[in-house]
């Protein structure tokens, strides 16, 4: 093994955990669609209108 | 102009009273009535095409479908 | 503190809320675009420091809801208390949006009246008496252009210094029967009287609004039947061309050669390690990251260009001129502002639905706008317009309008199999005065959007793509595939049933279904599949692309025919949108029926559009049918099959279902 591979690695293990943590922490927060372009104007608002509502 | 007609034959151009509003819909006939759309009230028809027209109600630009034109007589 | 927005449609509160909170919420120059209720907190130069929040509900013309999202507005400010209510009034309209400006006083919560637009005031020689009119109101009244910040900082500081003491309202409707409508109507006469008679007294016009204006002359182009649908034709292909032929690809070409030269660095540093450490590095993460980012400027130019288009005003233009055709089929003419929408993105188009009175056109309208293709099928449209079309931008275009011929013939489909009966369905659309869109809005929302698709990118399209490098590398015994024996990889065995299915429609290779299938996760998978499994990256080449005159190598790799390529490319367009459109469906239709139906009905059309496309396409060209017809043939005769007992199933119960719907249905326009 050499250095690249290691860092390599590394990279890749944190890059893979960083986004999987993003996409949890946002489905946690009740964002149906991660990264939607109106993700702003629909998603984050807890504010009692349907889209704030469970998908099923 | 005393004869009544309906919105949808009037002239283009020319502003008239509303006389009666009668859609068939209570709360289309309210609806209008918010936008100021009710008897007493002046509406001008700016322009007529095939399916629709144009109106001004108060200081506001409409576009109505026949249906509702012809609900609106003046 | 809570300090909620509220005013007529098009009044400009989310414009004024996105200032004060510094947040991008939708705006657009008609009315209708905030459907829900929003709130943030204020910047701190506006709050003064202390915990405010904003409030910005969907447009209502009075406090009796009319839709549905009229009555969210309605229903917050009788129940949800807010401290503070800054009344948003149309300067240019005060006559109409007073009405409802003396309904909210009346609440016993202090209210501040923000005269905005008062720059078109301006420019109109209109004259308001701001000092009378706030005596005769009895609350304070500013002027404000909230798409210049002006007078923002006035009314909010009044607001705040308001808030919670009580108003007196100038005008207080009498005791009287809320059932009795005559009482009622006479009741409203007597409070637009009261209007009036305000109006008359502070308001002084120089340009008669009844006067045929320069605008009127516009309007009389722009909503003729015949030359407005030309002009909207011509529209969108101008959005299209310079987002995706020629200003998108100049910049896009830039950024790929960039990427690519950051691929191959990868690469070459990986030269001494395992080689599934490399594939799955270079070639997943970045390759097929980079090849959805590559796609990131045709995206925003086009985002650049549908915001002047909704800032302008000219979208009330096309809802009109498109409610007759819409109509005819069985939808309302409302129905045209979700399809506006929908180019944008498919989840507030489906929520944008709740503005149809009629529940059989708002789900009807909800299951067919994704037929529109959104922002994320762009990069799709994008590789194979650019691999096998030259990079043509009729190729959008044509997917566009192809979309709206699919959204009149799903909703016959409907119209026939709900046993539609004619009901009378009125349309009526403000249409909002012209302006010269905002430059530094739609580059906000354009920079917004940007962001959001870099981290889509960065997440959900670097982890699925992760995942089909893995899938693609190893076979089920976890045993790394050797080169000429990739049918074996798990990729290729999950996909390959899939493939079979899609052989009538050109294209049944499992590379190309597995693609397909990722798009169901989000549309730009397919392009990032693609990548992964064929190992290309630039998919925007135009220099290449003069060279060999379109037959370059995407094209090659890909082993797709002009006419293949097309089906391939409305399969993926028209087939379910993504998971997360479909869950916003769900939502918007409560009903698992409806739901079940729309995704049958846009599998069905997928299938057959690409189906025909393949069959005819290859007729035309080469003279026979293409391999799969008589399969093909059979598979859309099980869908026709399927669709006639669904229809006799429903309209078996169509007479008792009317008869208890019957109420509602007349009461809905």
């Amino acid at each position: 093994m050499n250095m690249a591979t290691v860092i390599a690695v590394i990279a890749l293990v944190l890059i893979i955990f960083l986004a999987v943590r993003y996409i949890y922490k946002e489905k946690k927060k009740g964002v149906r669609c991660i990264g939607c372009p109106y993700a702003g104007t629909c998603q984050k608002h807890q504010s009692g209108n349907s889209c704030d509502k469970p998908a099923v | 102009m005393d004869e009544r007609t309906r919105l949808l034959d009037a002239e283009v151009g020319k502003t008239y009273r509303v006389r009666e509003i009668n859609t068939e819909d209570d709360d289309m006939n309210a609806f209008l009535f918010r936008l100021g759309c009710y008897t007493g009230e002046p509406i001008t028809l700016i322009s007529k095409k095939k399916n629709s027209c144009i109106v001004v109600i108060k200081d506001g630009r409409y576009n109505l479908d026949n249906l509702l034109s012809e609900a609106i007589i003046v | 503190m809570r300090i909620a927005f509220a005013g007529n449609p098009n009044s400009g509160k989310t414009t004024m809320y996105n200032a004060l909170t510094g947040r991008s919420e939708k705006v657009g120059n008609w009315g209708g675009v905030t459907v829900g209720s929003k709130e943030y907190q204020l910047k701190k130069e506006y709050s003064g420091g202390q915990e405010v929040i904003a409030v910005d509900l969907p447009g209502a013309y009075s406090m009796s809801p009319f839709t549905p999202e009229e009555g969210i507005t309605s229903e917050y400010v009788r129940t949800a208390n807010p401290d503070a209510i800054v009344n948003i009034v149309d300067a240019t309209n005060l006559s109409r949006s007073l009405f409802f400006t003396t309904q909210l006083l009346e609440l016993g919560i202090p209210v501040v009246v923000a005269l905005n637009k008062s720059d078109i005031n301006d420019k109109e020689g209109t004259k308001i008496d701001v000092a009378k009119l706030s005596a005769k109101l009895n609350c304070p009244v500013f002027e404000t252009i909230s798409t210049e910040d002006k007078g923002l900082a006035d009314v909010i500081k009044t607001a705040i210094s308001l808030a919670g003491s009580t108003q007196k309202a100038p005008y207080t409707q009498a005791d009287i029967n809320l059932h009795d409508k005559a009482a009622v109507d006479a009741e409203d006469r007597k409070r637009y009287d009261f209007v009036n008679k305000i109006v008359a007294d502070v308001e002084k016009r120089q340009v008669l609004s009844a006067e045929t204006t320069k605008q009127d002359k516009i309007d009389t182009v722009l909503t003729n039947p015949i030359a407005g649908i030309l002009i909207f034709a011509l529209v969108m292909w101008f959005v299209f061309w310079v987002s995706q032929t020629w200003l998108g690809p100049l910049v896009a070409d830039w950024l790929v050669g960039w990427i690519e030269t950051f691929q191959g660095w990868v690469a070459g540093q990986l030269e001494n390690s395992p080689a599934i450490l490399s594939a799955l590095i270079a070639d997943g993460i970045v390759g097929g990251v980079g090849a959805v980012v590559g796609f990131l400027p045709l995206v925003m130019v086009m985002y650049f260009l549908i915001a002047l288009l909704e800032d302008c005003g000219y979208m009330a233009r096309v809802s009109a001129v498109m409610d007759p055709i819409f109509k005819r089929v069985g939808l309302s003419g409302k129905s045209v502002i979700p399809v506006v929408i929908g180019t944008g993105c498919g989840i507030p188009a489906i929520m944008a639905c709740r503005t149809i009175r009629d529940e059989r056109e708002r789900r009807a309208t909800s299951m067919l706008t994704t037929f529109i293709p959104c922002g994320a099928k762009i990069p799709v449209i994008a590789l194979f317009a650019g691999a096998f079309f030259n990079g043509a931008g009729w190729v959008s275009t044509l997917s566009y309008f192809f979309g709206l011929v699919l959204i009149f013939l799903g909703a016959l489909l409907i119209k026939g199999i709900t046993g539609y009966k004619y009901r009378k369905s009125f349309f009526i659309m403000e249409l909002p005065k012209y302006k010269a869109p905002s430059l530094k809005f739609a580059f906000r929302s354009m920079m917004e959007r940007a962001k959001a698709y870099i981290i889509k990118a960065g997440t959900i399209i670097l982890v699925c793509n992760t995942i089909v490098q893995i899938m693609q590398t190893f076979n089920w015994h976890f045993q790394v595939v050797e080169e000429g024996a990739e049918d074996t990889s798990i990729l290729a065995s999950i996909a390959s049933p899939f493939a079979v299915l899609l052989i009538p429609l050109g294209f049944g290779v499992w590379q190309l279904a597995a693609a397909a299938i990722t798009g169901f996760i989000a549309k730009e998978n397919v392009v990032g599949t693609l990548a992964v499994v064929y190992g290309l990256t630039a998919f925007i080449d135009t220099e290449e692309l003069a060279l060999t005159g379109g037959a370059n190598e995407v094209a090659m790799t890909m082993g797709l025919t002009s006419v293949t390529a097309l089906a391939y490319l409305f399969f993926n367009l028209y087939t379910p949108p993504c998971f997360a459109a479909i869950g916003a469906m769900n939502s918007e239709m409560k009903s698992k029926g409806w739901l079940w139906g729309a995704i049958g009905l846009q599998l069905g059309t997928g299938y057959t559009v690409a189906f025909l496309v393949n069959q005819v396409g290859t007729l035309i060209t080469e003279g026979h049918l293409a391999a799969g017809f008589v399969p093909g043939l059979i598979a859309e005769i099980c869908m026709v099959i399927a669709l006639v007992l669904i229809a006799k199933k429903v309209r078996a119960h169509f007479d008792e279902q009317y008869a208890l719907h019957k109420k509602t249905a007349n009461a809905a326009a």
